[in-house]
């Protein structure tokens, strides 16, 4: 079966992110970076993906939402906080209305630094959660 | 007829963030549209007090990540005026060529977002990849592709030397040359037609009373752009906004389409026109403690920005407030909406190019 | 503020051609709490916070009241402004208002002010009557309830003081 498991099917949820690492994440599925290449597919529905992209931090009316996203998802499944708010609120970290990074809400496997986290290092944490992916798949085999 | 209500968003496909709208349908039509927002809803004007002036700006920066330049070069612009700054004249020059490439990064980037969301994906994946051409020379001359902190108050951190100048003239006139082919394509494509023209129709006086600003106004026929005020030397360049009639969403999508070859021309414009003064200064220490407050307006892509600072003689700052230029074409978008079809909504609401996270900042 | 003058001038603003370009809210503080005093002297954020200001808390619980109970931030004064642009001209109307005061929404002229109206009312809690668009208080939801209210403010710059942000 190994030749079915390199292609994650990724849903990206933008919390209350400044757009910068949206749009590079979209950055990565276009020409010049291309992430599909490693057969990686960006969908719009939480019960196709195996790994949940998130960018921004959590606020309170957000907070449900991340929730439910990641409810939805078919274990196993990994989650990549991408940019320095998913990760620990970042530069608005002490905003009246920001509770955190990701992690607050639900596990996280994999942070990528960065404001805004740049594509390579996006691929990269990617890369690195398909790794976690098969961790677990192994463990629930 | 049976009322149905639709919640569209948080998160849905066309949307790159999240946005709420209750639609209200009878049958296919929609009848009325309730806006939510709040989901990015930061809280970033209450940062002024515990950040410092000096130091806001990295904040203000951050208030969205595709108009960024823009939101550090109003911060500082801002301050510099309350601090009675005399800026040196370079520094002025490269905020205005920055801001221009700003504008022709941010519409590559909408136009491929929008042509998604009609279903052309091939011409999203070139707006893209064109978009990483600018964003090449942002990096050469920033260090960054999204954020730059390029903007200090005072001046700009980096010079771009004559040369590099000349070169980013000739290298953005090839990628517009390239950009002819996409641009014939989002204006006289048979299938974009089919799916824009007429759609979402905002008349001029509509657009007029709900108050709508940038690209959205131009293409209803307004001739309203805050670089025909002059400030930030546009008034050394031969400017004239690009107006469309149509009002519709072909209409907007074909005034951002120009604005990007407009924007390359001004950017050769103000490299022709600024002195040939590589190494003189481009920034000047500022030193004291600001009092005063400003109102101060730029022209983003979007449109029109207003910041307003009020500064009470410590080092933060009583009151920071950006009303952005999504925020001003909320109404619109709605009035555009009532009385569409449902399959539409998602055209219109990507041509008014929103920008969620500005608009909650 | 006197309703019916403010109205008849933003009447004439909307006869002229202006349109809206923002309505700003600054929360003003009194010069003791805030000790936003003298340059330099930057008490609040240090270890002098006045005496007495002690942090007011989340407002009490009970949600759907959250708009309609006024004053929701204690007393205190808000300074509106409302700005309105026509070509290279900009004008503001200002306006200083003690909490609790009612304030007519203008968006029978300029329509687009449902947005800002909608948005003041919840941010500040200053309650705006006959908004175009009302959106009962469901256009934001933040944790601080009311966060620019005199007593969040108050709240957060005691925090501060508590434990002072280090420069970085």
């Amino acid at each position: 079966m190994s030749f079915f498991s390199r292609s994650p099917w990724i849903l990206h949820y933008d919390g209350s992110s400044c757009n910068g690492c949206d749009i590079e994440v979209l950055a990565c599925l276009t020409p010049l970076y291309d992430v599909e290449r490693f057969g990686v597919i960006n969908t719009g529905n939480p019960k196709h993906a195996d790994i949940l992209l998130v960018t921004g931090s959590v606020n309170e009316r957000n907070i449900e939402i991340v929730r439910n996203l990641y409810r939805q998802m078919p274990d196993p499944k990994v989650v990549v906080a991408v940019g320095a708010c998913a990760c620990s609120g970042g530069i608005f970290a002490r905003a009246y209305n920001v509770q955190g990074g990701i992690d607050k809400v639900i596990p996280v496997d994999v942070y990528v630094p960065g404001c805004a986290a740049r594509p390579e290092s996006i691929i990269d944490g990617v890369v690195q959660g398909i790794a976690a992916l098969e961790a677990k798949q192994r463990m629930t085999a | 007829m049976k009322r149905t209500t639709i919640p569209f968003g948080p998160q849905h496909p066309v949307l790159p963030e999240p946005l709420v709208l209750d639609l209200i349908l009878e049958d296919e039509k929609v009848i009325d549209a309730i806006p939510t927002i709040g989901y990015i809803h930061r809280g970033l004007e209450a940062l002024v007090e515990s950040v410092e002036y000096t130091e806001f700006g990295y904040v203000v920066e951050r208030i969205c990540g595709i108009c960024s330049f823009m939101h550090g070069m109003g911060y500082a612009v801002a301050m510099e005026e309350i601090m009675a700054v005399e800026v040196p004249e370079r520094a002025r020059w490269l905020r205005l060529i920055w801001a221009e490439m700003s504008r022709i990064h941010s519409h590559l980037l909408w136009l491929g977002l929008g042509a998604d969301a009609f279903g052309f994906e091939n011409l999203f994946m070139h707006c893209w990849r064109t978009r990483e051409e600018v964003l090449d020379i942002f990096e050469k001359t920033t260090g960054g592709r999204i954020i730059f902190s390029v903007n200090r108050i005072g001046g700009v951190r980096r010079d771009i030397s004559d040369t590099e100048l000349a070169a980013i003239v000739t290298k953005l006139q090839q990628l517009g040359a390239s950009f002819t082919e996409t641009a014939r394509i989002f204006e006289t494509d048979p299938s974009i037609r089919h799916r824009l023209s007429g759609v979402g129709i905002l008349s001029r006086e509509d657009a007029h009373a709900v108050d709508a600003v940038g690209p959205m106004a131009r293409a209803s026929g307004i001739r309203m752009d805050t670089r025909l005020t002059g400030t930030h030397l546009y008034d050394r360049l031969d400017f004239e906004p690009v107006l469309e009639t149509a009002g519709d969403c072909l209409a907007r999508v074909v005034v951002r389409v120009r604005e990007i070859s407009q924007s390359i021309d001004l950017i050769r414009q103000a490299v022709d026109r600024m002195p040939k003064a590589e190494g003189a200064p481009i920034e000047v220490k500022v030193r004291g403690l600001p009092t005063g407050e400003v109102f101060e307006r730029l022209e983003q892509p979007r449109g029109e920005v207003v910041y307003y600072i009020k500064a009470n003689g410590t080092k933060y700052l009583e009151r920071f407030r950006a009303r952005t230029p999504t925020f001003a074409n909320i109404p619109a978008m709605i009035k555009l909406v009532k009385g569409c079809d449902l399959a539409d909504v998602p055209n219109i609401i990507m041509t008014i190019d929103p920008c969620i996270s500005c608009t909650e900042r | 503020m006197d309703g019916t003058a403010f109205l008849a001038r933003v009447e004439q603003y909307h006869r002229d051609g202006w349109r809206l370009a923002l309505i700003n809210v600054t929360t003003v503080l009194p010069a003791a709490s805030a000790a936003h005093g003298a340059p330099g002297a930057h008490g609040a954020h240090g270890a002098e916070a006045p005496a007495g200001e002690a942090p007011a808390g989340e407002a009490p619980a009970g949600e759907a009241a959250a708009v309609a109970a006024l004053p929701m931030g204690g007393p205190g004064v808000f300074e509106i402004a409302w700005g309105f642009a026509r070509d290279r001209e900009f004008e503001t109307i200002r306006e200083q208002i003690e909490a609790g005061t009612t304030v007519p929404s203008i968006s029978e002229f300029f329509g687009a002010a449902f947005l800002y109206e909608n948005e003041i009312r919840e941010l500040f809690g200053i309650n705006v009557t006959g908004i175009g668009v009302d959106l009962k208080g469901q256009l934001y939801k933040t944790s601080t309830r009311v966060p620019f209210s005199h007593a969040a403010v108050k709240a957060r710059l005691a925090a501060l003081a508590a434990a002072p942000v280090k420069p970085s």
